[in-house]
């Protein structure tokens, strides 16, 4: 009897598995070689697009002109957001409803191509080469695991440099000569870094925008300045060495010394933004109306980017892949073009404050509307990405919290990026 | 006594001889039959609902902790690997030890705080419905609505706690962004939080304490802490459980309170197991290590609702 209970609830349980496993993308009748004949339904997650109506509105402009081609396919949206992404993708590959089209960022892609999740873009024809023609170069490899083409490149987010010209000028400083290596950085911020009666910092000398745990880009930033990525392309780490040392003690150098760690205003902005630092990591795009910082404060900002040994600017971004489980893989390739498209491509980064991903991007609207978004699409070159590994999802946040022990002196920074170093095995 | 120990037996024998004559041995009446049926029908929808929202999940999350699935499709069987791995993990380690410390401090505090709110809400005051509406509100309040005031709260630059303690002299804390004091001021608001359920609770079960036995013990010139201990007290056990065994389970979910806070940090000081247990299947996308925790929660929530009631126990028996 117990035999037979216990094997009735192997097969409950395996039988519960089986189903997740054999999971498919969205439904649809034989594949038809003709788009126009093409039925079934598109799932589609779009992290890009807020469930706004606002948001709403534009992915229509692209499921309109989807549907153009693809009349009898049904596009069903899902508006998720970054915190639940993975929820979304890793539910829906264990209930056995896929997604054909995914929207995610920078860094997610090795995990995934890993997994097994991505289709190989080559499928389509695609490969870096080509990818390069219609997409800023600089923004390939993060599209790439182990030499092929996992994604396309929908918008950047890169976080370069700035500074505040009227602070420089006060602590006598020249503002038209940024310090652009950690060691003038840290001179600089020292000297611009303003302190009450009591010790508290009342004007951070330079600011890193992190909160606990999120000192991980800035990280990238900086590393990525001395030469190093934060892996190689065979996915291997390359932040323990003495650059990555380096970094992490330049990094606790400065923590509670310029800028109290963690420090962030309630709105969680750019403390360069509202003067409350005097220098630091900030945003690709900034609004100079007056329902922003107001045009005064734009014309006190300066923009630059690290360079040690070369430029460096941490890039985040989203980037579009079809699902390796969809039954309507042309259809969704044919979606991703859509994405791609250069009005699409605006309209997300618009909805993203980012910049579009496009070769040509620097001279559309939506990057000349603003200083900080001109600045980094023009600078792309020096684009640092974060990511590399194959189990970067999951060492991610052990990542952030790991740079913190050594910043607050709790580790050595080279014990700290050696335990790294050996999770990322 | 001893007649009606002795008439039972017989009683049972005659009844069982008539049923044995009236039907073949081990068949059922057809009114036993049909109280089974109509026992089984009213049964069938919870039945239904605990075998496959819970019962099956709970299986399978057992049998999965001894996999190393990762939704990818490909899975096997790794025995006790995950739960070697685990006891190794210095961010479990951190999430075991912030669960049991947080669960020690909110239980009794937001218990006994409930207790003293609910023993004077019982009492006959002006405002009395201003006041219950005013301390069960956080319990209607969406957490994440709770969080982010708390976050405006405790911010060391524009945080009122900071201007508050200000006032007295306090040197500036950095709150959520200390490891110190991180865990502290998240256990301030989940204590805070799971007060309301609390004191409603208290203050049905103080209003169903005996007027006849209150007004006996004053008319033997009982002082009011004697009343509270001898009649009160007493009065409230199956109340105390209650709460005590929902509070334990309240405070081993905390979750959101944690991920719009802290996010587990800083450097882990306040990530709790519910919140690893999230990371590890959905950002770590290890599902089969976060079942395993999982079942390490079970096993922990079981251990502390099992020694809370043997402790209640106690008390009603002392």
């Amino acid at each position: 009897m117990a035999r037979r209970r216990a094997g009735f609830l192997a097969l409950a349980v395996a039988g519960t598995l089986a189903l997740g496993a054999c999971g498919s993308g969205g439904t649809s009748t034989a594949p038809a070689s003709n788009p126009a004949e093409v039925t079934g339904t598109l799932r589609v997650l779009v992290p890009s697009y807020p469930a706004s109506n606002e948001g709403k509105a534009e992915l229509e402009k692209v499921v309109a002109s989807f549907k153009a081609k693809y009349p009898q396919v049904t596009v069903e949206p899902d508006f998720a957001t970054f915190d639940t992404l993975n929820q979304k993708i890793s539910t829906s590959i264990a209930g056995g409803q896929g997604y054909d089209v995914l929207v995610t960022g920078i860094g997610w892609v090795p995990p995934f191509a890993a997994k097994n999740v991505f289709e190989d873009l080559s499928t389509f024809g695609a490969t870096a080469e080509s990818l390069g023609e219609s997409t800023n170069p600089a923004l390939v490899p993060a599209s790439e695991y182990k030499g092929k083409v996992y994604a396309v490149p929908l918008i950047a987010g890169p976080k370069p440099l700035a500074l505040r010209k009227s602070l420089f000028e006060k602590a006598g400083l020249d503002p038209s000569k940024p310090p652009t290596t950690m060691a003038d950085i840290k001179t600089a911020a020292e000297k611009l870094t303003v302190k009450d009666g009591a010790g508290n910092i009342t004007q951070a000398g330079f600011d890193f925008w992190a909160a606990p745990g999120g000192y991980r880009q800035d990280f990238v930033a900086l590393l990525g300045s001395l030469g190093k990525p934060l892996y190689n392309t065979n996915g291997e780490a390359e932040f323990a060495g003495s650059e990555g040392v380096e970094t992490l003690e330049w990094m606790k150098s400065m923590v509670n010394n310029v800028q109290k760690y963690g420090a962030q205003n309630a709105a969680k902005s750019p403390l360069v933004n509202t003067g409350e630092a005097a220098m630091g990591f900030t945003g690709g795009y900034i609004d100079c109306s007056d329902k922003g910082v107001g045009p005064a404060v734009c014309d006190d900002l300066v923009y630059f980017n690290l360079e040690d040994k070369e430029g460096s600017m941490f890039t985040g971004g989203q980037l579009a892949s079809v699902g390796k489980s969809s039954k309507l893989k042309a259809a969704a390739w044919d979606f991703i073009q859509e994405l791609s498209k250069p009005e699409a491509e605006a309209g997300i980064a618009t909805l993203n404050f980012a910049v579009p991903a496009g070769k040509d991007a620097a001279d559309s609207a939506v990057v000349k509307s603003n200083p900080a978004s001109t600045f980094v699409a023009a600078n792309l070159a020096d684009a640092k990405f974060e990511g590399g590994a194959a189990n970067w999802l999951d060492l991610r946040g052990t990542f952030g919290t790991s740079l913190d022990d050594a910043l607050l002196g709790k580790k050595s920074a080279e014990e700290t990026l050696k335990a790294l170093e050996q999770q990322s095995k | 006594m001893s007649t009606l120990k002795d008439t039972k037996p017989a009683v049972r024998a005659a009844g069982a001889a008539n049923t044995r004559a009236a039907r073949p041995a081990g068949r059922k009446s057809r009114l036993t039959r049909q109280q089974s049926r109509a026992g089984w029908l009213f049964l069938a929808p919870a039945l239904l609902h605990s075998t496959f929202f819970l019962a099956v999940p709970a299986l399978a999350a057992i049998f999965l902790s001894f996999t190393n699935y990762d939704f990818s499709g490909a899975w096997q069987m790794i025995g006790t690997e995950n739960y070697v791995e685990l006891f190794q993990d210095t961010r479990f380690q951190a999430a075991f030890r912030n669960t049991i410390l947080y669960t020690l401090a909110v239980v009794p505090l937001s218990m006994g705080l409930a207790l003293i709110i609910a023993l004077g809400l019982n009492q006959k005051i002006r405002g009395l419905g201003f006041f219950r509406t005013v301390y069960y509100l956080p319990v209607v309040t969406a957490t994440v609505a709770v969080a982010s005031v708390w976050l405006w709260i405790y911010h060391p630059g524009a945080g009122l706690a900071n201007a508050v303690g200000s006032l007295f002299g306090l040197t500036r804390s950095e709150w959520l962004n200390d490891p110190a004091t991180a865990l502290p001021a998240l256990i301030a608001v989940g204590i805070w939080q799971g007060l309301g359920a609390k004191m409603i609770v208290y203050l049905a079960a103080l209003q169903g304490v005996s007027k006849e036995l209150l007004e006996a013990a004053n008319l033997d010139g009982a002082n009011r802490w004697q009343v509270f201990r001898n009649v009160i007290w007493p009065a409230l056990g199956p109340a105390h459980y209650f709460v005590l065994i929902t509070a334990i389970v309240q405070t081993f979910q905390v979750f959101d309170l944690v991920f719009v806070m802290t996010k587990g940090g800083p450097v882990n000081s306040t990530t709790v197991l519910t919140f690893d247990i999230y990371n590890n299947a959905f950002e770590g996308l290890r599902l089969g290590y976060a079942s395993a925790e999982t079942v390490i929660m079970l096993i922990l929530v079981a251990a502390f609702i099992y020694l809370g009631g043997r402790s209640q126990r106690k008390n009603q028996d002392g």
